[in-house]
C-alpha cells in the first residue's frame, strides 16, 4: 500500500442518544481512490463531515496529510476539496463566478482563481457555458460544476459524495472519466456511491459501513472472493449479503 | 478578514442578480416615501373645511365668507340649515357656522349682529381651530365697523360724506393689516415640529428592522442551497462567515434606508447637511444592531420559515414596544418593557436629530446601546451557531 495519507482512528459521533458513527477506523494511501459504501443512514455522511472538519468527533481523531482535524483544522481545510451529494451552488451566479468565489474561499488569488476556473471548466467540458447562469443548466451540467468547484485550490484529498447521482449516462461517463484522470494525476479520493459497478471499477479499497460501523474492508476483488468466484460475483451481491435486504428509509 | 469581504461581495452580487428582490428592495423605500408624501406633503400643515349655513346672503355675510376662504388651508362648504342639522345629528360634522338672516342689515343699520357656532361636544380639534379662524375673520369685520362708526361720529357736521369716511377708514385698515403695529415673526429652531418630522423617525426605525429579517434568513438560505457546508470546508472561518453576512446585511439595510432619508431630505427639507450626516450615522448603527440580532436568530433557526417568523415577531415586538407610533407614558409598565426594544433607542436618537435639531453628541447614550447590541449580537451568534443542527 502507498504512503498513508489519511488515517481515521476510532471515530465516534452521537446525536443525542443516536450513535451515528461508532468506532470507525481506516486508512487511505496517497493517490488511492477509497470507496466508502453503505445503505442510507449507515454513517457515511457523518464520517465525511468529520473528515472535512464540518463536525467535530466526540472521540477519536483523523489525520489528513499529517494534520489532525482536531488541532489543525485550517491546515486540513487547505488540502481538501469537497463535492457534496446535494448540489452546493449559487444558482443565480454564472458557472465561472461560482468557481472564482469558491477559489477565493480556498485561498487563491484573483488571478489564480480565474486560471483554475478556466482549467476546471475545460476539464468538465463546460468552457462554452462559463458565463451562463447555473440556474439555466441541466442536471448533468450542474453535477459537473459541483465537481469542478471541489477541484478549486488544487486539493490533495477529494471527497466525492455520490457525484454521479441522478444524471444521464453521458454526464455520468464524463464525470467517471474525470475521476480516473484525477487518479492518474495522483489525487487521493474518498468516494461514496450507491452504484456498485462504479466503486468496483474505480476504487482500490472499499469499506462497507452499516449502523455506524465498518462491517467489511478490503479490495473489491477480496470482498467478492469472500462469497464466491470474483469473476461471477458482483460487489452488489457482497453489499446485499453484508447489509441485508431490508429497506433502510 | 479578506474572505469575510468576499462573502459580503458575493451576497451583494447575488442581491443584484435577483431582479425581483432588487426591485422590491429599492422600490419599497420610494413607495414608502410616496405614501408619506401623500399623507404629510404640501405646503400647508393645517387643512380643513369650514361648514357654513348662510341664511343671510347679504353683503357682509359674503364678505365674512370671503375672508374665511382666504385663509391658507381652509376651504368652504356652504349648505342649508336642514342639511347641516342632519349632518350634526349623525356626527358627520362636528361644527357648523350659522350666519342668521338679517346679519348684514343689522350691521348696516349700526346694530349688533350675532354669529352662531353649532357643534357636537367641543366641536373636535379641527372644529376648535376653525372656530378660532372664523372668530378672527368676524373680529376683522367688527374692527372695520367700529373704526368707521367712530370716524363718522368724530367728523359729524364737517360736511364729509359717509362714503368718503368709509373709503379712508378702509385704506387705513388695509395699511394696518399689511404693516401691523404689532407683528409676529416666526423663528424656526431645529427641525420644524410638523407631522412628517414627528413620524419620520418611526417610519425609518420600522424600515431599518427589515435588516433584521434579512439577517435572520441569511444562514438558513445558505444551508438550504447546500453552500453552507461547502463554505465550512474551505479556509473560511465561521467568524469570517458571520462578519461577511453581517456586513452585507448592514449594507443592504443601510442603502434602503438611505433612499428614504435622501427623499425626505430632498422633498421635505427636513435636514441640514450636518443633521443628514448624523441621521446616516444613526441609521448605520441601528442597521448594525438590527443585523446583530438578526444573526442570533439566523444561528438558532433550522428552517427558512422559522427564521422569517421569529424575525417578524421580534420586529413587531420592537416596533410596538419602541414607541414608534404612539407615546409611551413614563414610569408605565410599557415604559419598562420598551427598554428592551432597539427601536426605543433608535427613535430617541432620530428624534434628537430630526425633531429637536440636536447633535450626535446629545444622542450618545442610544448610539452606544446600539453599538453594543451590534457587537454582542455578532459574538453571541457566532458562539451559538452549529454547522449541523443538533450536533455539539
Amino acid at each position: 500500500m502507498a504512503e498513508e495519507f489519511v488515517v481515521v482512528k476510532d471515530l465516534h459521533k452521537s446525536f443525542k442518544d443516536f450513535k451515528a458513527v461508532n468506532g470507525v477506523s481506516f486508512t487511505i494511501g496517497k493517490g488511492e481512490i477509497f470507496g466508502l459504501l453503505g445503505p442510507n443512514g449507515a454513517g457515511k455522511t457523518t464520517t465525511i463531515r468529520m473528515m472535512s472538519t464540518v463536525l467535530e468527533p466526540d472521540s477519536g481523531d483523523i489525520i489528513i496529510g499529517g494534520h489532525s482535524i482536531k488541532k489543525e483544522a485550517e491546515a486540513v481545510r487547505s488540502i481538501i476539496g469537497v463535492c457534496p451529494q446535494d448540489l452546493a451552488l449559487y444558482e443565480d451566479l454564472s458557472a465561472v463566478d461560482n468557481m472564482i468565489f469558491f477559489g477565493r474561499m480556498a485561498g487563491l488569488t484573483s488571478e489564480e482563481a480565474r486560471k483554475q476556473a478556466r482549467t476546471n471548466l475545460e476539464l468538465m467540458g463546460l468552457e462554452d457555458r462559463a458565463k451562463g447562469k447555473v440556474s439555466k443548466f441541466s442536471g448533468g451540467m450542474k453535477r459537473r460544476i459541483n465537481l469542478a468547484i471541489a477541484l478549486m485550490g488544487e486539493p490533495e484529498l477529494l471527497f466525492l459524495d455520490e457525484p454521479t447521482v441522478g444524471i444521464d449516462p453521458q454526464s455520468r461517463n464524463h464525470i467517471f472519466e474525470n475521476i480516473q484522470h484525477l487518479k492518474q494525476k495522483g489525487l487521493t479520493v474518498l468516494y461514496t456511491t450507491h452504484y456498485m459497478e462504479e466503486a468496483d471499477r474505480l476504487c482500490s479499497h472499499i469499506a462497507i459501513m452499516d449502523g455506524g460501523q465498518i462491517i467489511a474492508m478490503d479490495t473489491p476483488y477480496n470482498l467478492k472472493s469472500q462469497i464466491g468466484s470474483p469473476d461471477k460475483v458482483t460487489l452488489e451481491d457482497v453489499f446485499l449479503k453484508l447489509t441485508g435486504r431490508s429497506l433502510r428509509d | 478578514m479578506k474572505r469575510a469581504l468576499f462573502i459580503t461581495l458575493n451576497e451583494v452580487k447575488l442581491y443584484l442578480q435577483d431582479k425581483g428582490d432588487l426591485a422590491f428592495g429599492l422600490l419599497l423605500p420610494i413607495l414608502t416615501f410616496a405614501l408619506m408624501y401623500g399623507a404629510f406633503g404640501g405646503q400647508t400643515l393645517f387643512k380643513a373645511t369650514a361648514s357654513i349655513v348662510n341664511e343671510d346672503n347679504g353683503a357682509y355675510s359674503q364678505q365674512l365668507i370671503k375672508q374665511i376662504d382666504s385663509v391658507d388651508g381652509v376651504s368652504i362648504d356652504l349648505m342649508n340649515a336642514k342639511e347641516a342639522n342632519t349632518k350634526l345629528d349623525r356626527s358627520d360634522l362636528l361644527m357648523v357656522l350659522f350666519i342668521p338672516s338679517g346679519f348684514s342689515d343689522t350691521l348696516a343699520n349700526g346694530g349688533q349682529a350675532e354669529l352662531v357656532f353649532k357643534q357636537r361636544g367641543n366641536g373636535g380639534t379641527e372644529g376648535q381651530i376653525l372656530a378660532s379662524i372664523m372668530r378672527g375673520a368676524a373680529e376683522n369685520i367688527n374692527q372695520e365697523f367700529q373704526a368707521r362708526h367712530l370716524a363718522a361720529g368724530n367728523l359729524e357736521g364737517t360736511g364729509i360724506s359717509n362714503d368718503s369716511i368709509a373709503l379712508v377708514v378702509q385704506d387705513y385698515l388695509t395699511q394696518e393689516r399689511q404693516q401691523p403695529t404689532v407683528s409676529v415673526a416666526e423663528v424656526t429652531t431645529g427641525g420644524s415640529p410638523d407631522f412628517a418630522n414627528q413620524y419620520l423617525p418611526g417610519i425609518v426605525t420600522m424600515y431599518v428592522l427589515f435588516a433584521l429579517s434579512l439577517s435572520a434568513t441569511t444562514i438558513v438560505e445558505e444551508r438550504r442551497r447546500g453552500t453552507l457546508e461547502r463554505l465550512l470546508t474551505t479556509r473560511l472561518s465561521i467568524g469570517e462567515l458571520f462578519i461577511g453576512k453581517f456586513l452585507s446585511n448592514v449594507a443592504r439595510g443601510f442603502v434602503q434606508t438611505l433612499i428614504l432619508l435622501v427623499l425626505a431630505y430632498a422633498v421635505f427639507q427636513m435636514f441640514t447637511p450636518v443633521s443628514f450626516l448624523a441621521a446616516m450615522v444613526i441609521t448605520l448603527l441601528f442597521t448594525a444592531a438590527a443585523g446583530g440580532i438578526g444573526l442570533i436568530i439566523a444561528a438558532i433557526s433550522r428552517t427558512e420559515s422559522a427564521a422569517s417568523w421569529i424575525g417578524v415577531v421580534v420586529t413587531m415586538f420592537m416596533t410596538m414596544m419602541g414607541g414608534t407610533f404612539f407615546t409611551i407614558a413614563k414610569g408605565s409598565v410599557l415604559d419598562t418593557m420598551s427598554k428592551i426594544s432597539l427601536n426605543t433607542y433608535a427613535n430617541r436618537a432620530y428624534r434628537t436629530i430630526i425633531s429637536s435639531g440636536g447633535s450626535l453628541g446629545e444622542a450618545w447614550r442610544p448610539l452606544l446601546v446600539m453599538l453594543v447590541v451590534a457587537v454582542v449580537g455578532l459574538i453571541i451568534s457566532r458562539m451559538i451557531f452549529k454547522p449541523v443542527p443538533g450536533s455539539k
